[in-house]
């Protein structure tokens, strides 16, 4: 275009071209302007001038720039900006409450977030820089900041294990397991038992048709909207075992037709010698007898009843086994005898021991559960069931398939369909976008998502097959957190490095002690090496502890002097030479490889160190506050009437110098004894003797554990 | 006319959107900002928020202290009478905010003994480490009742170092 063509462009093309150079200036100048006011820099400022009210200034602003902050960990995929606002965060001197937040320190803990960054433990997006992206879900942003309340869901993606300081993340594994969450879906972290519900192969010589129809209609254990649990209408504190399904009438008759069908191989029932069969029967006071049987057996130890006491009915005993109130009306008098004779040969992998009866015991035992734990009311609601019908039958076990029973029942030649339900072992990493909502109101979070579907499992899918389950408000969180928990296997190998494996530990003896071990289920109470239930006292080190004289006694005769406790060893009726197989191996093979029992010698002490050594016991050091003797003393403590025939003198020296170094965890402090007063005090309690009964170690029970 | 209409139109729309956006979510209750609750003892309606450091101190507390320190104890009666002088409960502003971090940390890490008081109550000194007794005595200061001050000066002292 010639140039006197461009001067002559109209005037109103000129103005346009001025107007629009002038916007554009201006729109440049803007964003310098945009820049200062960003969100970041508004708090970088503020921190420094709120650095420079308090009395360390200098410390405070040692570090602080002008640009962004970042902890950068390629290894972990952190790149976490949240240091630019969140100044103060490793200035101990910030760390009380009145200092405003963005600046206020973070609390100790045990890793510090200069080497961890703070997503990784907080979530939310460690390369936004603005305070919306950072802590909230934004369109572009999928991690919303994890509220404390749930923080030990991250703890939980590295240690797989149980840590002390995380408590919920424990309860919340602890409930997915005691809830059978496994039956159904894929848990990371969670074992597998070898029984999740009873195998019902058999299940139809146990009980009747009515009695499972009561079941399936209302499981003995209910828990209401509220958490509260009851068990045969007695409130309890005890975890509810099976959910309640909501079965329409038919599928009720259906699966009930079906299971009342299973009878598997006959068993024969055994035949009492029928001259104790006459006496007994007659006899008014077998039942009365049977009773006094089951208390002094302490079946109480593992199963519950419902007791009245002063107008209060409460249950009284312990969960392992099922509570038995009413266990009289459900299962048959022949069943119950071959079971209460060999557990395992109805259920191989029954907790329940293999008691040694005598006829008389089995008589009267199974004569008191079956005529006094009883309600007559329990089956009154139930219509009459005929003869189940085949396609009834079939229909019951077609819906045995299609509810889910088969994932937590087993019956031979039934397969459970395989992933029942879906995948949870990486839930805590999905996003939202993958997550199902449908047409519920609940906010589009990963956290709302998990806590509307444990709520109610049809709220966000109506179509659930999930049972409804009832948990208190801290046991939602509990459970929410261990599935926070589960992310996955972690995608870098970085991450990958700081996964702390959960350690199964496993304790199956050979041998004869294997036999009775197994047969006494000792494991279901007492730990050994780490293996085993924490009702009963540890045992890994019993035989360094305990006197053997005194360990095959106590399985003969276990006794405590604890009034208090409802949760007592059992007497199992061992014969005289399994409990000298038991104390055999606990004394030679169970010790401690830091106690030599050559190296302290009852023979040396002396009664002037005795004396000392009670002087010590009653004035300097006041053992009596925790420790009973005779009748007086506190009972944090086993009780040490005994303790001369119980504990050996190394395991009391090795003891008094560092309980801890024996028993990791126990609550005895470890003082400064000197070695004089140490060997005092075993002196003293070495003196300590009652007659021929043996008393209890087991006293560490509870208080002590 | 046409224009104005339109404009009008794309303002409301990018109003609505900038509303959409900056939605302003329900600030958290302090419960649900704390790493555990512990119940008032004396109303236990009333959650207490125990931060990281309370939370350990509770965790210690419901191991070692709770038999002799509290009336109710997780395996039934408590120990608290078997003991002379009765020891004080530990949720007792009334005795235990008197008394300063530093008699708090040496009561129990030296035992009663060591400040003229019952042998009855053993030293942890050898049990415990020093932050062990710092969260224990950071759990105290957060469930006494009356609730607890913290010294008007903020001194070194409130770090427990």
């Amino acid at each position: 275009m010639p140039a006197e063509h461009m001067g002559r462009l109209p005037f109103r093309l000129r103005y346009i071209f001025a107007v629009s150079s002038i916007v554009f200036l201006a729109t440049l100048a803007i964003s310098p302007v945009k820049d200062l006011q960003r969100e970041w820099k508004h708090y970088k400022r503020g921190y420094v001038r709120f650095a420079e009210q308090r009395p360390d200034t200098k410390r405070l602003l040692a570090d602080v720039h002008p640009d962004i902050d970042q902890i950068w960990l390629p290894e972990m995929n952190v790149v976490d900006r949240c240091t630019t606002c969140h100044q103060g965060m490793t200035q101990p001197s910030l760390a009380d409450a009145s200092v405003p937040q963005p600046f206020r320190a973070h609390p100790p803990m045990p890793h510090s977030p200069t080497e961890w960054g703070c997503t990784i433990c907080h979530r939310g997006q460690g390369p936004a820089t603005e305070v919306a992206e950072a802590h909230e879900t934004t369109l572009a942003w999928e991690q919303p900041l994890l509220s404390v309340k749930f923080i030990q869901g991250s703890c939980g993606s590295c240690h797989q294990g149980d840590l002390a300081q995380t408590p919920k993340l424990n309860r919340g594994r602890q409930l997915l397991a005691e809830f059978n969450c496994i039956g159904c879906h894929r848990l990371a972290g969670v074992g597998r038992p070898v029984m999740l519900g009873p195998d019902l192969t058999r299940i139809g010589s146990k009980t009747s048709r009515e009695w499972i129809y009561k079941w399936l209609k209302e499981p003995r254990t209910i828990t209401d909207a509220n958490g509260n649990v009851t068990v045969n209408g007695y409130e309890t504190e005890e975890a509810p075992r099976m959910p309640q399904f909501k079965l329409k009438e038919e599928e009720l008759r259906a699966l009930s037709a079906y299971l009342s069908s299973l009878r598997g191989q006959p068993v024969p029932p055994y035949s009492f010698n029928p001259r104790l069969v006459a006496a007994l029967a007659k006899n008014p006071e077998a039942v009365t007898q049977g009773e006094v049987r089951f208390r002094q057996m302490f079946c109480s130890t593992c199963h519950s009843l419902a007791v009245t006491r002063a107008g209060e009915t409460k249950l009284i005993g312990g969960d392992i086994g099922p509570e038995l109130t009413k266990v009289g009306s459900k299962v048959i008098r022949d069943w119950l005898v071959a079971w209460l004779r060999d557990p395992q040969a109805y259920l191989p992998h029954s907790k329940m021991p293999r008691y040694e009866w005598s006829d008389e015991d089995l008589f009267r035992v199974t004569r008191y559960i079956t005529e006094q734990l009883t309600d007559s009311d329990l089956l009154k609601d139930v219509p009459a069931l005929p003869d189940p019908a085949s396609e009834e039958i079939q229909k019951g076990r077609q819906l045995f398939l299609e509810k889910g029973c088969a994932s937590c029942h087993h019956i031979d030649g039934v397969s459970p369909q395989k992933d029942f339900g879906p995948d949870l072992s990486a839930l805590g990493a999905k996003n939202v976008s993958q997550l199902e909502f449908s047409q519920s109101k609940i906010p589009r979070t990963l956290l709302a998502y998990i806590q509307a579907k444990i709520t109610d499992p049809s709220s966000v899918n109506t179509a659930a097959r999930m049972p409804q389950y009832h948990l208190t408000a801290d046991d939602l969180d509990a459970v929410t957190i261990a599935l926070l928990a589960m992310t996955g296997p972690p995608a870098l190998p970085g991450l990958r490095r700081l996964v702390v494996e959960r350690q199964e530990p496993a304790f199956q003896p050979a041998g004869a002690f294997g036999k009775v071990y197994e047969r006494y289920k000792c494991y279901v109470c007492h730990k050994f090496n780490g293996f085993g239930g924490d009702l009963a006292p540890d045992l890994s080190y019993e035989g360094s502890r305990a006197r053997r004289p005194w360990i095959a006694d106590f399985l003969k005769n276990p006794q405590t002097l604890r009034p208090t406790l409802v949760l007592r060893m059992p007497q199992f009726n061992m014969t005289r030479q399994e409990a000298n197989i038991l104390a055999d191996y606990l004394s030679m093979t169970l010790q401690h490889p830091s106690v030599d029992l050559e190296a302290a010698d009852a023979q040396k002490f002396t009664p002037q160190m005795a004396a000392l050594g009670k002087e010590l016991y009653e004035v300097k050091y006041q053992c009596q506050a925790c420790h009973t003797i005779g009748s007086t003393g506190g009972y944090v403590g086993p009780n040490l009437t005994n303790a001369g025939n119980w504990l050996t003198p190394a395991w009391t020296e090795a003891w008094l110098r560092n309980p801890q170094a024996l028993v990791p965890g126990v609550i005895e402090p470890r003082r400064s004894f000197t070695e004089e007063e140490i060997r005092a005090l075993a002196a003293y309690l070495q003196t300590l003797r009652q007659g021929a009964k043996p008393t209890t170690g087991a006293a560490s029970h509870g208080a002590g554990q | 006319m046409n224009r104005r209409r339109a404009s009008v139109l794309l303002f409301c729309l990018l109003t609505a959107v900038a509303g959409c956006r900056k939605q302003p979510s329900a600030p958290p209750s302090p419960a649900d900002r704390a790493y555990d609750v512990e119940a008032d003892w004396n109303d236990p309606q009333r959650m207490i928020s125990l931060g990281y450091r309370a939370a350990q101190g509770k965790r210690i507390f419901y191991t070692q202290c709770v038999w002799c320190h509290a009336d109710a104890t997780p395996a039934g009666p408590s120990n608290r009478s078997n003991v002379t002088p009765t020891p004080p409960l530990m949720n007792d502003g009334a005795t235990l905010n008197k008394e300063t971090d530093p008699t708090l940390r040496n009561a129990i890490a030296l035992g009663g003994s060591a400040l003229g008081k019952s042998a009855m109550m053993p030293p942890y000194g050898r049990t415990l480490t020093d932050e062990e007794i710092t969260d224990l005595i950071a759990y105290i200061r957060a469930i006494a009742q009356p609730l607890y001050q913290p010294p008007a000066q903020p001194a070194a002292g409130a770090a427990g170092k």
